[in-house]
């Protein structure tokens, strides 16, 4: 498992055959993440349903471009690597951040994600 | 939208309440907006991060009510749109103007081809607004145990739409969906599609009360009461016009349309019940009128052997608790008609023959047997051929079959006595003209009607007489035809039956060894030999059916006299304490007769080689009467009669008898008929063998049975209280009756005499104080 982890996070760093962009924060303070829409919708409901057919439109070159204004860049980041890994560091957070994960855990309804961090 | 510059996601600082009323405002325009565009199919203009968050923070700030409510009002207010602009307009002209105008029910299909489209947008519109209430649905609508949106969205249409309270909606689609089915069971070719779509659309709402779909509590019940209304007419109607097998057909073909419906368009629940409605109306209301159908119905097809009418009545009928039992019951009672028929020609044809059979003309009455029994034979061929062919070998049938024959072949109180003479006719000549394996096969079958019989011991009997004449007189064909036939017997009776038999069989082995080792002492011996060959069966009177205790009245030719002399002395002196008495009237001699035109060798009964050795002292033309040859002979005068009968009224005349006539009577003359010519130079006599008994016989037999039955009866009685001690009158008949049944019914009134004559022997007594109670005295 620990090969598991290292070589999803290698995924998500390098973005080899990323087919989707999330730009987190509000402008001006976006960062832009590359991402695969099978593993955010395999990992996330919330990305399950919003990255559906239904709901998008990739652009020519097969990219989505999906904008996440009201999560920082900051917290998306770590947020990502959760998805991505399963593996969360919340030593380096503060009240505030790790307030802020929270209500990004319940919108985005990653329940583990937030029953874990109400427990810590 | 994403450049809107409100920060939203914190809210950790208080808000003031008018800017969150703003906001919750500001959130909800929105989402209302957006749902009229999903409603406007313009849903590509929306995104759903944004729609999402409106959602998100709505629920989030606790106004997860009023959005759940604001959504409720504008579904709502889309469909009643929907209801006056989409379906009212589409509703069939109703009444008999729209079988005029619409005889195929387009306008009723089309109103379903609207109903289908309204549907289908409903749930896709539903599934996009169940995405962006995502938040709301997993949140709020769990804490406040409201339905989710997506089955909101259900209940919605139900209740604007399918049960609207301003339209008459529902009364349409009914009728709709009832015509659309009325039609295509009369065959009109219907867009099952459309029917399916509304039905689906049934089966996925639900009954706020009950729970059920609304497929079940709106249409499901009214569907069953038309069908069952239409069916009932339609039975009525097809009773009425077709004959049974077409009838069936057309049933056959209406249960299967029912079963394709349900599979094609309506709900797996109902399958059984239309299934039982049918089945009802086709089947059960009418199932004495199709079997008793005049030229149709189940006799005709038995009698005419239609075996995929008979199969499919068997199916059909199946299907209905009271199917089976009437089929039944009706082919039970046409056996046992076929039967009583058989018997009535027996009955007629040996009343008939009545006056014959005293003249001795009684090879038609072995005849009459065999026919019967063949006849017999031919019905249960018939009948095993529809058990196996149409009914799949119902072992119920098969009970109810077996019954009907015990009950007719019972009836016939003689089927003991021919079922036996067949077996005769069978093993006597049978093989001649068959192979060993048909033989078998005829008395395997007649093994079956032997089980049919009641009294078994009167077969036995009869069994026993006909075995041997057949040994004694030379007549069986195949000796393992007949051990096999003894097996058969074997399974069926038991080996007390068998034993006698068996050793009328080894009598006929020793016998045959005995004459070999008299042949040797006669050709060692100094005696002088006889002048004939003597040919010696020596039986074992106890497993013989004739009385061989006395020898019955002769007078043998001193020659033969002379000769069973010196076997006597060569069998006693081998055998002693032995008793050997001669049964002349069951013996055969091999004589020469010389005719004007040749020689014959005459192969005759022990009695008429008596009678025609009288001839030889005799001149030419001188002749002898019956009183005569009855003085000289000694012979009994039944026997004599039969006899002279044989010789002078028979194939090969060998006497002449003055008068001529088929009788013998007192005073008639007898001439050796010098002048007899025949073509073959080995002549058989034929003496009468296997018959009908005539009446006086049939009574002795009776008499000897039942004489048997006492025996058996008190062995039984004996066995039994020997091995109880003690026992109450009820239970020791009950007792007595079941030990016997395998052989014979005996009748209560029979074993209490019996009872009776123990007592009487001491064998047992009544119990001191309770009369009904016996005691086993030791």
């Amino acid at each position: 498992t620990t090969i598991l982890l290292r070589d999803f996070n290698n995924l998500l760093e390098e973005g080899v055959d990323h087919n989707v962009i999330i730009q987190a924060g509000e402008e001006p303070n976006t960062k832009s993440f590359r991402a695969h829409s099978g593993i955010l919708r395999a990992r996330c409901p919330y990305f399950r349903t919003a990255l559906s057919e239904t709901w998008v439109k990739p652009q020519e070159d097969g990219v989505i471009i999906f904008k996440k204004p009201n999560i920082s860049a900051e917290i998306f980041d770590i947020i990502l690597k959760y998805i991505y890994t399963g593996k969360i560091a919340l030593d380096k957070q503060d009240g505030t951040g790790i307030l802020r994960l929270l209500m990004a855990a319940d919108e985005l309804i990653l329940h583990d994600l937030f029953g874990f961090i109400q427990q810590h | 939208m994403s450049s809107r510059k409100q920060p939203k996601g914190k809210i950790r600082p208080p808000k003031k309440p008018n800017s969150a009323d703003a906001q919750f405002n500001d959130n909800w325009d929105r989402l209302a907006q957006a749902i009229r565009e999903i409603h406007k199919k313009n849903a590509s203009i929306l995104s759903f991060e944004e729609l999402y968050r409106n959602a998100y923070n709505m629920v989030l700030h606790k106004n997860g009510d009023k959005l759940y409510n604001g959504v409720r009002e504008v579904i709502t207010q889309h469909l009643e749109e929907v209801a006056v602009s989409q379906v009212v307009p589409a509703f069939p002209l109703s009444g008999a103007s729209s079988s005029q105008t619409n005889p195929n029910g387009a306008g009723g299909a089309n109103f379903l081809k609207v109903l289908k489209t309204v549907w289908e947008d409903h749930t896709t519109c539903m599934l996009m607004i169940r995405d962006i209430l995502m938040y709301m649905d997993r949140v709020y609508a769990k804490t406040a145990n409201v339905p989710l949106v997506y089955d909101l969205g259900l209940d919605l249409f139900r209740d604007t739409i399918v049960r609207s309270q301003n339209y008459p909606i529902q009364n349409h689609l009914l009728e709709v969906l009832l015509q659309q089915i009325k039609l295509e069971r009369e065959n009109e070719i219907i867009d099952r599609t459309n029917v399916k779509a509304s039905i689906d659309m049934l089966l996925e709402l639900t009954d706020a009360s009950t729970k059920d779909t609304v497929y079940a509590t709106d249409f499901e019940n009214k569907f069953l009461e038309t069908s069952s209304e239409y069916y009932r007419v339609e039975g009525q109607m097809l009773v009425g016009e077709y004959d049974a097998p077409e009838y069936m057909k057309k049933v056959d073909k209406r249960l299967n349309e029912e079963e394709q419906r349900v599979r094609h368009y309506l709900s797996q629940t109902t399958e059984p019940k239309i299934r039982n409605i049918v089945e009802e109306e086709l089947i059960s209301k009418h199932l004495k009128t199709v079997i008793e159908m005049e030229n149709s119905g189940l006799i005709p097809m038995l009698r005419n052997e239609k075996m995929d009418d008979l199969g499919r009545m068997y199916k059909l009928f199946g299907r209905v608790v009271k199917g089976h039992d009437e089929m039944k019951s009706a082919i039970s009672d046409y056996i046992r008609e076929l039967g009583k028929a058989i018997n009535e020609t027996v009955t007629s044809n040996t009343t008939a023959e009545g006056g014959n059979a005293a003249s001795g003309d009684k090879q038609t009455g072995a005849t009459v047997a065999v026919r019967w029994v063949q006849e017999v034979l031919d019905l249960k061929d018939k009948f095993d051929k529809v058990q196996n062919l149409a009914l799949s070998n119902d072992k119920a049938f098969q009970t109810s079959f077996n019954e009907a024959f015990e009950y007719f072949i019972n009836k016939n109180s003689k089927s003991p006595e021919f079922i036996s003479l067949f077996i005769d006719d069978n093993l006597k000549k049978g093989l001649k003209g068959k192979t060993e394996e048909e033989v078998d096969s005829v008395l395997d079958k007649t093994i079956t009607l032997f089980r049919f019989i009641g009294e078994k011991d009167v077969f036995e009997r009869y069994y026993k007489q006909h075995l041997a004449k057949r040994l004694l007189l030379g007549r069986s064909v195949s000796d393992d035809a007949e051990r096999g036939m003894i097996g058969k017997l074997k399974v069926e009776c038991g080996y007390q039956f068998t034993t006698k038999l068996e050793g009328m069989f080894n009598d006929m082995r020793i016998s045959s060894d005995t004459m070999t080792d008299f042949k040797e002492y006669l050709d060692k011996s100094v005696l002088e030999k006889p002048k004939l060959d003597l040919s010696v069966t020596v039986l074992t009177s106890t497993f013989w059916p004739m009385n061989l205790s006395a020898s019955p009245r002769c007078n043998l030719p001193p020659e033969l006299t002379k000769a069973c002399g010196t076997f006597q002395n060569f069998y006693l002196g081998r055998h002693s304490g032995r008793r050997l008495t001669w049964q002349s009237n069951m013996g055969t001699a091999d004589i020469r007769g010389s005719f004007k035109a040749r020689k014959h060798e005459l192969n005759v009964s022990t009695y008429q080689m008596v009678i025609l050795l009288m001839f030889n002292d005799k001149q030419d033309g001188e002749s002898l009467s019956y009183e005569q040859i009855k003085g000289e002979s000694d012979i009994p005068e039944a026997d004599l009669k039969r006899n002279l009968q044989s010789l002078a009224c028979a194939k090969y005349k060998i006497l002449v008898k003055e008068p001529k006539g088929k009788e013998i009577n007192p005073g008639d003359q007898f001439n050796f008929n010098n002048d007899f010519t025949a073509p073959l130079q080995r002549i058989k006599i034929q003496t009468v063998a296997s018959k009908v008994e005539s009446e006086g016989e049939r009574k002795e037999t009776r008499e000897k049975v039942e004489e048997a039955r006492k025996h058996q009866t008190e062995a039984a009685i004996v066995r039994i209280m020997k091995d109880r001690k003690t026992m109450e009158h009820n239970l020791l008949i009950a007792e007595v009756v079941k030990q016997l049944q395998s052989r014979f019914m005996p009748n209560p009134a029979l074993i209490k005499k019996r009872i009776e004559a123990l007592i009487e022997r001491e064998y047992l007594e009544r119990a001191t104080g309770d009369r009904r109670v016996y005691n086993y005295l030791a």
